[in-house]
């Protein structure tokens, strides 16, 4: 049984490193310091990690009080919005994209009036990437924190109330007994939308578009040298490797589950 | 885990087994298997259909962007001939051949809601403008214009620009002539002429097969149908 297991196990590290070694392998080493000195790189990178960066403190924000509406509040109807939380992650993202277009496009149902009132059009536009971004990957967030809430939530209420009745004010509760429990929580749950938001590309290109130094992530720039210089492709997907390895390795520790 | 070994080992081979029978059913067999470009995807069914009629056989059709086509054929994918609208993806040497041609013009959505009326619109900074990307056939063809442009999103496929203005999201673009009568909800700007920018699509064959679908492009059958989809041939 565990040598089954053990053989299952290696099959799925092969599936998954598999593909990076392929990628290696076909790297342009020699013309790499050219194609990555670039604009078109540059921009990419640019584009991405301003994108990348925003869309993970949108999650922060709106994710964090989302997660403890869902986990620790008796609020009705949280098993439906919960369902529909979850949902960005089963679309395909270009699905979302589409969606996006038609709820926030200049013809879309709340995009209509967002033009017509503010003059604002979130299609082609940085901020129509951020929107994008955080759209996939808020779900990814919100299901750790809220999990972890979940779970503690017995220990929480204790421990909160105890504070509560030895007179801490509730900002204090809030900063020494709560925060303290969810934060390996929250860290991995950012790491892993913000990682989300890097990656993203089929809810980007369909709604936000493609524009060197504009909306083009590195992705999207991938995507499009693929098309016509493969070897600037495997370029684009070495800066995407280092940049994601760089943020993930040093928090595997800390944040990812299982240390 | 699972409590009866034996269980593992019959979800194992199942799961090994299910992908090899969904591939038994591919491209082969008697179908003739076409790789085509995909703004080539209107014209094509109806040639196909006039071509089957008049040969017998069933033809496959796997639509894409040329580039990933060719990047398949040269991984080996099987295909019998292979149709692009670029000229450096085919080895014109040994037997491809052009069978028809294509222009980009000015396309607007339907009904002109920002009352294009000149190519300088392409240039203006307060109108939406879409084109493809230089590393489509497409966009390569835009760029051959030497038009100053603007563009606010450069598309990775000719219908994507299409999409962009019949969603109303792009006031103006650059696309393929054909497209202009393939897809509903965009208008062309009568009256406007961008200067000529060709675009030649070629067919490669690939096997004996795929020899008698790349002459039969060249038949008069084939020509008329490449005429009333708009393309000149």
């Amino acid at each position: 049984m565990r040598r089954l297991l053990l053989t299952l196990a290696g099959l799925a590290v092969v599936l998954l490193v598999l593909p990076i070694l392929g990628l290696l392998q076909r790297m342009p080493w020699s013309s790499l310091p050219d194609l990555l000195a670039d604009d078109v790189t540059l921009d990419a990178l640019r584009v991405s990690l301003v994108v990348s960066l925003i869309a993970a403190m949108f999650v922060l924000v709106l994710g964090t009080p989302l997660a403890w509406a869902l986990g620790r509040t008796d609020l009705p109807g949280r098993r439906i919005v919960r369902a529909l939380v979850v949902l960005p992650m089963v679309l395909p993202p270009v699905v979302g994209g589409t969606a996006l277009l038609f709820a926030l496009g200049r013809r879309g149902l709340v995009g209509q009036w967002l033009d017509r009132w503010f003059g604002l059009t979130l299609p082609f536009t940085l901020s129509g990437a951020i929107v994008a971004a955080t759209f996939v990957a808020l779900p990814f967030y919100v299901i750790a924190v809220e999990g972890a809430l979940r779970t503690a939530r017995r220990e929480l209420d204790d421990l909160e109330g105890i504070a509560s009745t030895l007179g801490a004010p509730p900002f204090t509760v809030l900063r020494r007994i709560t925060l303290p429990r969810l934060l390996p929580a929250m860290g991995a749950g950012l790491a892993l939308a913000w990682a989300r938001a890097l990656g993203e590309f089929g809810a980007t290109i369909t709604f936000a578009g493609n524009l060197p130094g504009r909306t083009q992530t590195l992705p999207l720039a991938t995507f499009l040298a693929l098309q016509s210089e493969p070897e600037r492709a495997l370029a684009l997907s070495l800066v995407m490797l280092v940049v994601a390895l760089a943020v993930l390795l040093p928090m595997r520790d800390r944040w990812l589950p299982g240390r | 885990m699972l409590a009866n070994p034996r269980a593992g080992a019959w979800l194992l081979a199942g799961a090994l087994l299910l992908p090899a029978m969904a591939c038994s059913d591919g491209p082969g067999g008697d179908d003739l298997t076409v790789f085509a470009a995909s703004s080539l995807t209107d014209v094509l069914p109806e040639l196909v259909e006039a071509y089957e009629a008049a040969a017998g056989t069933g033809v496959s059709l796997v639509f894409g962007g040329s580039n990933h086509l060719a990047a398949q054929l040269r991984d080996g994918a099987p295909a019998d001939a292979f149709l692009t609208a670029d000229a450096r993806l085919v080895s014109t040497s040994v037997g491809a051949v052009r069978f028809g041609t294509n222009r980009v013009v000015l396309a607007v959505p339907a009904g002109n809601p920002a009352r294009i009326s000149s190519t300088a619109s392409l240039a203006d900074e307060r109108l939406r403008v879409a084109v493809c990307a230089i590393d489509v056939p497409c966009g390569a063809a835009t760029h051959a214009l030497g038009l100053p442009v603007a563009a606010d999103t450069e598309e990775p496929s000719v219908r994507a620009v299409a999409s962009r203005l019949s969603l109303g999201e792009a006031d103006v673009g650059v696309v393929y002539e054909t497209d202009i009568r393939a897809v509903d909800g965009i208008d062309g700007v009568p009256g406007v002429d961008l200067p000529p920018s060709v675009v030649e699509y070629w067919a490669e064959s690939l096997t004996a097969d795929g020899d008698r679908f790349v002459s039969y492009l060249h038949s008069d059958a084939a020509i008329k149908i490449l005429h009333d989809h708009g393309f000149d041939a």
